[in-house]
Formats: structure tokens, sequence, C-alpha cells
């Protein structure tokens, strides 16, 4: 559809052409007289390109241009060799909108007006705004007649209102551009390198603001305030609020970020404001430093003023490092045994114990199973096998973690021999695999730059395609056994980038790119770039993932959403961890002995005072629901009584499922992920009504009390007190004695109804205080 | 003591008759003394008959306007597609021939044909939208519109005040929330979620109530005993999870106290000719059930078509596997979509529930006006169609336009907003309604200045 000229009055007579221009622009550099004279010389040439009458018609009128200078203004200058399009005209249109997905950035464009979303494609962009419309949207002889001017001020009906005003910057740059002969973008363009953002990082009582400052970097050296264009959000906004022109303002308590993004570049400002306690220091100093995590985590309390909660006692942490390291609950024997230990290295001697059970490689095998989605969804059952085996075994092995992500990467041969190989089984599209090996290994989703660059990140879809181009050679072919497929390397092979058709060089995101006719394998091209050192995402990823299992609530939150504008809550820290691990070899198990052995994660519960409002800076144990399948085996642990899963052997826990496909009602209801997009959102552990209903009801609890061979049948079978009965539910299930309070009251209750006429009074006795016990909330949650 | 049903009763093993245990055990489990319950009904929060209700039909999967609701049969073949438009028996209104029986009640329910959003072509972004009226920024997760009602209006009785069914919508392919949620507002202002299939033979709701071996006097010991496990704990209350799950404890033992509820619950209290004439399926019969929740003090009951995208037959016909094709519309999706829409607004209309029920059908977003090659219509927010019925809304119109070849709105250009504040406008709930955000700092429970489609009122 063509545009339309609608509404011609009053004022686009005003702007059609220009005589006078009264203005008071307070810029300090903004090139006036300049200005002055690409509007002059346009109107100087007008009468000769009056080709319609309507034009000719308003060329007479006498303009007046009122100049909006209640807005602050960055200084931009024009650079010597005049506008560029990519670096200036561009950031005008996105800062105005234009090309934006409400806008002219649609797929579909825009009332026949398509540019690229946020200006991806500034070629694509300069041959729309020139060639198309009969060259009406860009007119360099007459610039004051331009569609790109007359539309957007409203001279002429626009759909989308009003965007500018005539004099603003913006209006300045697009018309003296159009002035200075409209010039093409070009290889040659200087880019923008990084961003510089002012301060980086300042602390704001409520209610105070602050204007940020941002300067682009480009590749000839020179620098722009480009403050003025750049889009910013705020992560948190319970903690401030942020507007288009860059000034912040603080709302509650805390600390967030304020990302920015210029022209696919990337960069954020922390803002804090310390919680409103004044805290005694030596309550910092003196609080127990076990390794280099606690000076970072102590650092940080202190500086927004939460205190951190006392260490969790013995009984306490004994649960909770069972149920994070393994998922599964202390015997009431192995609680004896590490009361009774009086020696000071006792919790670290425990962790390492943890470490090497095999219920850790069970756990952890179910932990990765989840991240390379291991189910019968896309592989048959003895592939599936094959992959969780190989899973297991490299947790059992403590295989590096680089190691890991090397040999499925690289993974060839018979899926039935080698597991790993079942990952190109499940993932058979190149778009497919770029964005899982994105989200498994990088924590970070590049699904919109497939379409469009990245509106979030510095991603562009070159990036994406020349990332899937590194997959163009798998090769699979079926084997001879059922379930068997051979995965080979091609000799040749390419995939095509959608809108440019034709093959870029392969590179990993933003690593050194092969040549097309490179003899070298692509694929262990993009481990070497993976599994380096050096790579800034990948080991990162992974140690956010593991101190989420431990503590909580990643430091990057979510865990798939790793991107530089969601920075982590305490940076210091993630790298530091992060260069641990990266120093110690990948090792995973070091990682996670270094966690559990801080003094952080060894912290109470139980708020104080001070840090009751803290839920991401660590200054107490955040409480979680334990897992489904972490759950429903505690239950079975507890009951004496197995889950039985069709299928599979008896015993069986949950935790060591292959399958996340094994149908159980209560897997799903308590959050069991599906396993068909790697994102730890597909597992939930929020508490909903079904679940209440499920243990006051269903089967699971229900059935296990009554089974012949549970715990209540041998505690009534060996006819115990009411006190043993008692003290061994708390200490089975919750890894404590009863309080003499708690052993009173329950002693009265089970003393009264064990009395009743009921049949098996006593045994109905048991189970009800052992169902209570099981869905209480001291049960249901690591605390 | 005072009893809010008395229906039937259940033998016990241990002697008592269920109905003891419902009728004995139901104040006392609400945890509500007989002058709370006076004072609450006194509120008007208990059987206030003049209250609006609203059934919200969402189409997952992003059924195509042009060939539904907004046909256009003079434009060029790979845009106009396979069907062909039928009159109704509303004077000028039009729609797809997969829907013959809704056409029949056409009189009851205006079409609006210029919906359109700009946020990203995915399902996820349409869904978050169209069911809280907003687009999640800044990690601000805002309310399902249901649970907005929830909160300000808690149960009628013992109804839940919002059900869900028959399940959420899972992965639609973006990773980001549907909208299905209470957000800020808090888990415990979550929809009651089904979680199972009323299709399927012998359907109750899970768990519902106590197995034949626990009698109700066990029941309530347990209860009482788990009260007293958890004394010690009290400041879990820091983590709202914990809340939650005593809260969730709650709801669970008011829901199965009430025999109300049960039989709301129940589709054998059903014939099997209207069991046939909304449908034998998911979506018809979750349409029967929401007709029966309503009947009985439910306010807001949300029904998703479909769960996903993939692997189903849905309306997301992209023509090729793992979607559907658009043949689907006329051999399974339509007449899905017609037996169950066009029996409840009968039954509505019959019951008289029609005038304080309003009913919702929308999709997340349009397909594209031209055919792709394999068949199908890819995703299109610009332009698509909805339906309202009843809640007030005049039946037998058309509000909006979209050009040509149903591309983009022409006249009246709607956003999901607007859809929204339709909502809130006909349930009752004032536009200037404020909600409690994050910290405190109250949010708008629509954006300011967004206004219902009033032309439909």
């Amino acid at each position: 559809m063509p545009e339309t000229f609608r509404a011609p009055g009053n004022t686009s007579q005003k702007v059609a052409t220009m005589q006078t221009v009264q203005t008071s622009l307070k810029l300090s550099i903004i090139g006036f007289s300049l200005a002055m004279s690409a509007f002059f010389a346009a109107s100087k040439l007008a009468p000769a390109h009056a080709a319609t009458a309507n034009t000719a018609k308003r060329a007479s009128a006498p303009v007046t241009i009122t100049v909006d200078t209640t807005k602050p203004v960055s200084e931009i200058t024009v650079p010597a060799g005049g506008w560029s399009f990519r670096n200036h005209v561009i950031p005008v249109l996105t800062r105005l909108g234009c090309n934006s997905g409400a806008c002219h950035g649609a797929a579909a464009g825009k009332g026949g007006f398509k540019l690229t979303l946020r200006g991806y494609d500034p070629e694509a962009d300069f041959a729309v705004l020139t060639r198309q419309a009969l060259g009406r949207r860009v007119n360099p002889v007459e610039p004051a007649r331009s569609l790109v001017l007359l539309k957007p001020t409203m001279a002429i009906g626009h759909g989308g209102g009003k965007r500018m005003e005539p004099g603003s910057l913006e209006y300045k740059v697009l018309s003296e551009w159009i002035a200075g002969g409209a010039t093409p973008p070009s290889e040659g363009d200087a880019r923008v390198m990084r961003l510089d953002v002012s301060p980086k990082a300042t602390t704001l009582a409520a209610g105070a603001e602050q204007s940020l400052k941002v300067l682009a970097h480009y590749t000839d050296g020179h620098a722009e305030d480009v403050t003025r264009w750049v889009k910013y959000s705020v992560a948190d906004a319970s903690i401030a609020a942020v507007g288009e022109d860059g000034n912040v303002k603080m709302i509650g308590h805390g600390e967030t970020a304020v990302s920015i993004w210029y022209q696919s570049q990337v960069s954020f400002a922390r803002v804090a404001n310390p919680f409103p306690h004044k805290i005694n220091p030596e309550v910092f100093a003196s609080s127990p430093r076990h390794n280099f995590v606690d000076a970072l985590v102590l650092k940080k309390l202190q500086t927004l003023q939460l205190a951190p909660s006392a260490q969790a006692s013995d009984r306490e942490f004994i649960r909770r490092a069972f149920l994070d390291a393994t998922g599964t609950l202390p015997t009431p024997r192995e609680i004896e045994r590490f009361l009774a230990d009086g020696a000071p290295g006792k919790r670290a001697k425990l962790i390492d114990e943890l470490l090497a059970r095999a219920e850790f490689a069970d756990y952890w095998a179910n932990r990765w199973s989840d991240v390379f989605l291991v189910s019968s969804y896309k592989l048959g059952e003895t592939a599936m096998w094959s992959f969780y085996n190989w899973i297991r075994d490299s947790v059992a092995a403590n295989k590096p973690w680089n190691q890991l992500a090397r040999e499925i990467i690289t993974a060839n041969g018979n899926t039935l021999e080698n597991g790993a190989a079942n990952y190109y089984v499940m993932h058979k599209e190149v778009t497919d695999l770029t964005e899982n090996v994105s989200m498994a290994f990088l924590g970070m989703s590049i699904t919109c730059a497939r379409c469009h660059n990245h509106p979030l990140e510095k991603w562009t879809q070159k990036q994406y395609y020349q990332m899937a181009n590194l997959f163009a050679r798998v090769g699979m072919k079926n084997g001879t056994r059922a379930g068997d497929v051979q995965v080979y390397t091609n000799p040749a092979g390419e995939v095509n980038h959608p809108r440019l058709n034709k093959p870029l060089p392969p590179a990993p995101l933003d690593g050194t790119p092969l040549t097309l006719d490179a003899a070298q394998d692509r694929r262990a091209h993009l481990a070497d770039w993976l599994t380096s050192p050096d790579n800034p995402y990948f080991a990162r990823a992974l140690v956010n993932r593991v101190w989420k299992n431990f503590m909580g609530r990643g430091l990057v939150e979510a865990v798939d959403d790793m991107r530089a504008t969601n920075p982590p809550s305490n940076e210091e820290l993630l790298t530091a961890l992060t260069n641990d691990f990266t120093a110690r070899n990948f090792d995973v198990k070091h990682l996670i002995r270094t966690i559990m052995n801080s003094a952080a994660y060894q912290r109470s519960s139980k708020p104080n005072e001070f840090n009751q409002p803290d839920e991401k800076f660590y200054a107490r144990y955040l409480l979680k629901r334990l897992p489904a399948e972490v759950l429903l085996d505690a239950i079975t642990q507890v009951t004496g009584v197995d889950t039985e899963f069709p299928g599979y052997p008896a015993g069986t826990r949950a935790v060591q499922l292959p399958d996340a496909r094994v149908n159980s009602y209560f897997l799903s209801i308590f959050g069991r992920p599906p396993r068909v997009t790697t994102c730890e959102c597909e597992r939930s552990a929020e508490p909903s009504v079904p679940q209440a209903l499920h243990v006051i009801n269903g089967d699971t609890i229900n059935q296990k009390l009554r089974a012949p061979n549970s715990v209540v049948d041998a505690l009534v079978k060996l006819g115990a007190s009411d006190e043993t009965v008692i003290q061994h539910v708390y200490t089975a299930a919750l890894s404590r004695p009863a309080s003499p309070a708690e052993l009173r009251q329950l002693q009265t209750m089970l003393q009264e109804t064990s009395a009743s006429n009921a049949v098996n009074a006593r045994r109905q006795a048991i189970e009800d205080l052992i169902w209570a016990v099981l869905t209480s909330k001291e049960f249901m949650f690591n605390h | 003591m005072l009893r809010f049903d008395a229906e039937r009763a259940v033998r016990f093993c241990d002697g008592l008759r269920r109905r003891d245990f419902l009728h004995a055990g139901a104040l006392s489990m609400l945890g509500l003394s007989l002058p709370d319950f006076l004072a609450l009904k006194a509120r008007g929060a208990v059987n206030s008959e003049k209250e609006m209700n609203c059934i919200f039909l969402m189409l997952v999967g992003g059924p195509s306007q042009l060939d539904t609701w907004d046909m256009k049969p003079n434009a060029p073949a790979e845009i106009r597609g396979p069907y062909k438009p039928i009159k109704t028996n509303a004077p000028g209104v039009e729609i797809s021939e997969i829907f013959p029986r809704t056409a029949q009640h056409a009189d009851k329910f205006a079409i609006v044909r210029s919906l359109y959003h700009t946020a990203a072509a995915v399902h996820d972004t349409g869904h978050q939208m169209m069911q809280t009226g907003r687009l999640f920024q800044a990690g601000v997760e805002h309310p399902h519109i249901g649970c907005v009602l929830s909160k300000l209006r808690g149960p009628r009785g013992d109804a839940p005040p919002h059900v869900l069914l028959p399940r959420p919508i899972g992965n639609t392919g973006g990773n980001m929330p549907h909208g299905q949620s209470a957000g800020f507002l808090g888990k415990q202002f979550d929809p009651f979620v089904l979680n199972a299939d009323p299709s399927m033979p012998n359907f109750k709701v899970p768990d519902m109530l106590p197995p034949d071996y626990l009698s109700s006097v066990r029941v309530d010991r347990r209860r009482k005993l788990r009260e007293m496990v958890d004394a010690s704990v009290k400041e879990f209350d820091i983590s709202a999870d914990a809340r939650l799950l005593d809260d969730n404890f709650h709801q669970a033992y008011t829901l199965m106290s009430s025999a109300k509820m049960r039989e709301a619950f129940d589709l054998t209290k059903e014939s099997e000719a209207v069991k046939d004439r909304y449908g034998r399926n998911r979506f018809g019969l979750s349409c029967l059930l929401a007709r029966r929740l309503v009947e009985r003090g439910v306010r807001f009951v949300t029904i998703n078509m479909f769960e996903t995208v993939f692997n189903e037959i849905t309306w997301d016909i992209h023509g090729s596997a793992p979607f559907s094709p658009l043949a689907c519309y006329r051999d399974q999706v339509g007449p899905m979509f017609d037996h169950g829409y066009a029996s409840l607004l009968e039954d509505l209309h019959q019951r008289g529930l029609l005038q304080n029920t309003l009913v919702v059908a929308t999709g997340e977003f349009g397909r594209t006006p031209k055919i792709n090659p394999a068949g199908g219509r890819d995703h299109w927010p610009q332009c698509w169609s909805m339906l309202f019925a009843g809640g007030g809304v005049k039946g037998g119109q058309i509000v909006g336009a979209s050009d040509e070849i149903g591309a983009y709105p022409k006249d009246r250009p709607t956003t999901p907003g607007e859809v929204t504040a339709t909502i809130m406008r006909s349930l009752g709930i004032s536009l200037e309604t404020e909600l409690p955000g994050l910290q405190g700092r109250p949010i708008p429970a629509v954006e300011h200045g967004v206004n219902p489609i009033s032309e439909l009122f």
C-alpha cells in the first residue's frame, strides 16, 4: 500500500518549506549554522523540483519552527564527514520507534513501509528509504519535503502520530543527512565497539534521581555521547525506574541493574539503595569466613546493610547437605554418627563423603538429564538409556565439564555405544542445535537472532547463522540395530543465511570464524571455543547453575537468561567462582565443595531482624521446596515403602529414572520438568492446591502408610512406646528429635487416639502422625 | 451444626457416613465460626446472585481471522482460503461455514474484528497480553484478569473464585510466562487448576475426596497434627512459597468439605445427550463443566482449548508438522469449538445466566493473510477477531473492521489492554482499581487511558 498524503492542514504548509527559522535551541555544540545552510540550500532548490501543483502551492507559505527545548539534550556533534546513515540515521529511527516491532519494524512493515527491526540491516533500510515509494521518503533535492521528515512531525498525516519536533536534534540529523546527499552506509563505516556508561555504579536514596550518560566508542577511535538515543531498561522495577532519557529514579531498597542497548552493543549500570538499618561493622568483620566465597558475600551484604544470619546447627546442616548434594535424607544412624564426631573439620569431611556417594551421581545425572533433555520423547528406550548412562558415568567419574561438553559437541559413531552422540539424534535441525548448545552450555537464549538481531543482546542474525554453519556437516544414518544411529562428519555441506542466501564463515558466536574452505572439523572448532578457559560464558553458566542448586537462587537469575544486560547480583563473586572453577580444570566436584564449605551455604535459614527483606544476596539460607523426585524419594525413605514405576525394577528411586515420561501423577503435579526445551523454568517447585489435595486424599502417601511392610507396621509390631514412635519419625523425616513441648503434645494425641475403640486404633494413630510430619512445611522444604 | 449441603450419605468403613464428615467438618475446616459466616453473608461475599461472572475461552494456537470470523470472500484465493462464509441469525453478520451451530447464536455474541498486538509474534506474548492486558517487562508478571477478580472479590461461599480447565498452557515455544497466574498479586490468588481431562472415562477432580479408608475424624485429626508439627517453624512464613503451602492446604480442605463443589465437578449428573451436544472432547466437556461451575458460584472460569501447539491438532495451522494443517479447521478444531461454544451460549441463555456471565473467546493472535507454501498460515499479531457474549454485551453486532485482506485493522484498532478493560467493565471492576505491586507499589489494574470497547455494551 502506498503512503497517502492526508490532512494537508496548516501544519504541513508551515513545515513544507522554510523562509525563516526561529529557535531558542540551547545545544552547546549543535552546528547550528550548518543546519541553517542546509535548510536554505533546500529551499533555494525548491522551485526546480515543484513537480506537482500540490507541492508548488505549499512552497510559498512562510514557515516557523518552534524547537522543543524542554528536554535535556546530550551533546551530539556533526562529525567531520557529515551524519552517517549507519551511526546516526539508524539510531535516530530506532530512538523515535520507527523501526520498532510495533511500527515499521514489524515483519510486514506498516503502511507499506518496512524497516528492519531496530535497524539490524542498514543496507536494506537505506534501499527502502531512498529507492522505494518513488523516492519520496528521502528527497535530497528538497530535504524538507522528504516523507521521513513530514510524517513523523505530523506535517502530513502519520498513523504513528507525532514522533519528533521539527528542529529537534533528531530532525536535524535526518534533514542534514538528506541535504548532505543521503550518503549510503558502507563497509568502511566506523562501528560501535563498546559502550561506557557513567556512573557505572551508584548509591541513591529512595526518591533520588540520577542521570546516566552513555559514550559509544567506535572502531575508528572516536567516541560520541549517545545518551539520548540509547534504549534503557531496568531489571527489577520494584527497586528503580528509568526514563527513556536515561534518568534513573530510585523506588525501593536493594540493588538493580539498568541495562542499556545501542546499535547491538550492550552494557549496564548498577544502582543501589542500602536497606535502612545501621549495622555495626563488627557484625560483618566477625562473621565466619571459610573460603573466598564468604569475603565476597559479606562485602555485598555490608554494602546493602543486610546482617547475615547465624550459622546453621549440625542437625540443620546434615539434612540440608544430604538433600542438596545427593537428593536423599540422612538416616538416623548417619545423623548420630555425624553429631558424635567431635573433630573440627567434620562438615568438610561429610561433604567429601557425600560427593563420593552413588546417590550423588544419581542426583546430578538427573539434573544434567534435565539440561540435555533425556527422555523417550525423541529417543527410543535403548538410545535413551545409552545417553543417560553416559551422563551418569560422566558424573560418577567427575568428568571435567569442558571435557563433557567437548564429547557431546564432537560426538561421532554409534549412538548405542557412544551415548553422547544421541544429542544429534535429538536435535536434528541446525537451528535447534545452535539454540540448544547456547542454552545448555552457555545459559543463553539466542533464539531471537534466528530472525533478526537480538533486541536485548549483542547477538546478530549473522552471528546466529555463522554458528549454525558449524553444524552443517553433521551426518546421520541408521545403524544395524533398533535405535542405533551412526553419527559422522560429512566432508562438505553449508547452511545458508536466509536473508543473504549464502553461507557465512562458520563461527561460534563471537569467536574466530573458520574460512568456508577450511579443512578443519567445524564441531571441533566450536568445542575449542566453547571449552577454552578464556570463554567468558561457558564456565560462568555452569557455575551459576550449580550455585543455584545449593543457594536457592542463581547469582544470575534466571539461570537460563545469562546475558550482559542481566548482570549477576554479585559480579565479583561469580567471577571469582568462575575463575577458580576454570583454574581447577572445570572440576564440578571442586566447585560444589567450595560452595558447600562456605559459611554462606552453612548459614541458618532463620532470618534476623536485619535481613528479612533479602531474597538475593544470601544473608540467610533460602528455603526451597524439595524437587518433585527428591520429595517422593524422601517419602519413600521415611515410610520404608518403595514407589513402583512401571517398567523399572523395584527399589528404583524417582531421582534415578532416566526418562521424564515415566507415568507418575505425583511427579507431574509436583513439578517434574517434561524435558521438552532446555530451561530451568520447566521445573517448578511451587506449591499448588492439587498437590495439597493429593497428599491429603491421594494414593501416594496414604497407600505407603497403609502398606503391610511400612515403617508403621514395624513400629506397631515392635510395640514401640509413644516417645519412641515420635522420636523415630522426627529424626527420620526432620533429622531432629521432637522438642519436649512437641513430645508432650504429640504424646497426648497419640494416647487419646490409640485408646479409641476403632479397629487398628494404634496403627491409625501412628499413620496419622507420620502423615502430619510428611506433609509439614519442615519436611517439604529444605531449610 | 450448620449444614451447607444435604444430599447423600456414603458409608464409611468406620461407621461414620461421609455426609457426616462433610457436614460436621465443613465450618470448622473452613476455619469459620458461625458469626464469621454470617458476617460474610452480610457483606455480600456469600451467595450474591447479582454479581457478574466470566468464562474466558483461550483458543490456544491462534485462530485464523480469515477462516473463522472475518471472511474475505472477494479476496484472491491465496488470501480467502478454502472456506466460505455463511449467514447467521443476526442480519448482516456472516461467519465461516465451519461454525454452523455458532451461526445460529450470532444474536448473542458480538465480533470484534480489529484486534492487534505489537509484541513479538510468538504464542507466549499473546497469551500474556490477552489474559493480563499487558506485556511483561522489567520482571513484573501481571495477574490474569480472573486472578484480579479473585483478589478483589474473594470466593463466593466455598466455590474457588477462579478455576482453570483443564490444564495450564504448557510449552508453546517462547519459554515465557503465559499470563495464567496471579503474578505479582501472589500465588494464593492463582486459579484452581483441574489437572484432569473431563473427556476421560471416569473423570473426576483428582483427589477431591478422601479415600474410603480415611474417616472424617482422621482427616480432621491429621489436619490438627500437621498444624502442631509446623508450629515450630513459624519463621518459615518469610518465604512466600511456605505461606502458599499452608494456603493451599486451607483451600483443599474447603473444597473437600463442599458438597456443592463436588456436585459442580460431577459430570455424571449431565445426560449423555447434553454431553453429545457439547462434544465429547476436552474442550466441549470443559465448556459444560464451566457452565456447571458458574451455576454453583465460581466467578471466573478459564478454559485452555489446547495445552501446547506441538504435535497436536490446534488452531496453529502452519501447514506442516509438528503443527496443524488448514483442513483441521473443518475436520476437528472448528467443530470442536462450534459445539462447545454454541452449547455454552444456548445453556447459559436458557438458564438466564448469560446476562450476568460474560463469555470471551480469543486466540493469542491472528494468522498471515496469505497462505504459505505449506498450505497453512503463520503467526500474525497485526490483526485478528474475537468474540464477546453475555455479561451486558449487545449481541448480533460487529465492532471494528480489518482491511480488504484481513491484514490490518481498518476501523477501530483494538488492543489487548482494551479487552481486559472490557472484561473489567462487564464484571463491574472500576478502571481506577489499583493493585498492590512489588514492595507495595500500587499498579493500576489497566494502564491509565485504556478504555473498554464501549460499542459492545
